[in-house]
C-alpha cells in the first residue's frame, strides 16, 4: 500500500522528488489543494478503495495520507 | 466798478475752491471704493491661489493612487495568469488536471477548496483597495500559508519554489 502511494506521488510530482513520510504535500512537494484531491482519487483507483471525503479535508503530509489510506486499504 | 470786479473774482475763487473741494471729496470716495475693490480682488486672488494649490495637491494624490492601482492591477493580472496556469496544471507525468472530473469524484472537497479560494479572492480585493497586510500574510513563507489567489500582493515575503 505504501509503495502504491509513493508511486502515485512520484508520478504526480516527479520521480526526482525526495518523498518520505514527513514530506509536506504543499510545502515540500509543491502541490496545491487540488493536487491533494487528485492524488487521493488516483490512490483510490490504484488500490480500488473508497475514502470518505471528510477524512481527507485536512490532509497535508505523506504520513497523514498513508494513515488515511491504510485505514481503508486494510478494511476494503 | 472795482468793487464789482472784486466781488466777481471773489465768487469765482469761491466757486473754484468749492469745485476743488468737491473734486477732492469725490476722488477720496472713489479711492475708498477702489481700495475696497482692490482688497476684495486680493482676497479673491488669494482664494484662487489656495484653490489652485489644493487642486495641485489633489492631482498629486490622484496620481499616486493611480500609480498604486496600476501596480496592483499588474500584480492581479499576473496572479490571474498564474491562477489559470495552476487551474489547468499538468503533473510530472504530463497529465493535465481536470478539476471538473475531480469535482464529480470529490464534490465536498472541491467545494471546500473553492469556498476557501473565494474568501482569498475577497481578501485580494480588500488588499487591492488599500487594506494593510496582516502579520500572518506578511510572515507567510510556505505554500500552505499563502493566499493562492493573489500571492504577489498578499504575501510579499513568499518566494515560489
Amino acid at each position: 500500500m505504501k509503495d502504491t502511494v509513493i508511486e502515485v506521488l512520484k508520478s504526480h510530482f516527479g520521480a526526482d522528488k525526495d518523498i518520505n513520510e514527513s514530506s509536506h504535500l504543499m510545502d515540500d512537494l509543491g502541490g496545491d489543494e487540488f493536487d491533494i484531491v487528485d492524488i487521493i482519487v488516483q490512490v483510490e483507483e490504484k488500490l480500488d478503495i473508497s475514502i470518505p471525503e471528510e477524512e481527507t479535508f485536512d490532509l497535508m503530509t505523506v504520513s497523514q495520507l498513508l494513515e488515511v489510506v491504510g485505514r481503508h486499504a486494510g478494511s476494503d | 466798478m472795482l468793487g464789482q470786479i472784486k466781488l466777481v473774482f471773489f465768487f469765482l475763487l469761491l466757486s473754484g475752491a468749492a469745485g476743488g473741494l468737491w473734486y477732492v471729496q469725490h476722488l477720496k470716495a472713489e479711492n475708498e471704493i477702489l481700495t475696497l475693490n482692490n482688497e476684495k480682488l486680493n482676497g479673491a486672488v488669494e482664494q484662487q491661489q489656495q484653490l489652485i494649490e489644493q487642486q495641485l495637491r489633489d492631482i498629486e494624490a490622484k496620481t499616486d493612487i493611480n500609480k498604486i492601482l496600476t501596480e496592483n492591477n499588474a500584480k492581479l493580472t499576473a496572479d490571474l495568469n498564474l491562477a489559470n496556469e495552476k487551474f489547468n496544471k499538468v503533473n510530472a507525468s504530463g497529465e493535465r488536471r481536470d478539476v471538473g472530473n475531480l469535482a464529480l469524484s470529490k464534490p465536498k472537497s472541491i467545494e471546500r477548496i473553492e469556498r476557501k479560494r473565494e474568501q482569498q479572492r475577497a481578501r485580494c480585493f480588500e488588499i487591492a483597495q488599500g487594506s494593510p497586510l496582516t502579520e500572518e500574510e506578511l510572515n507567510a513563507t510556505k505554500k500552505s500559508q499563502i493566499n493562492a489567489e493573489c500571492t504577489n500582493i498578499a504575501n510579499p515575503n513568499y518566494i515560489p519554489y
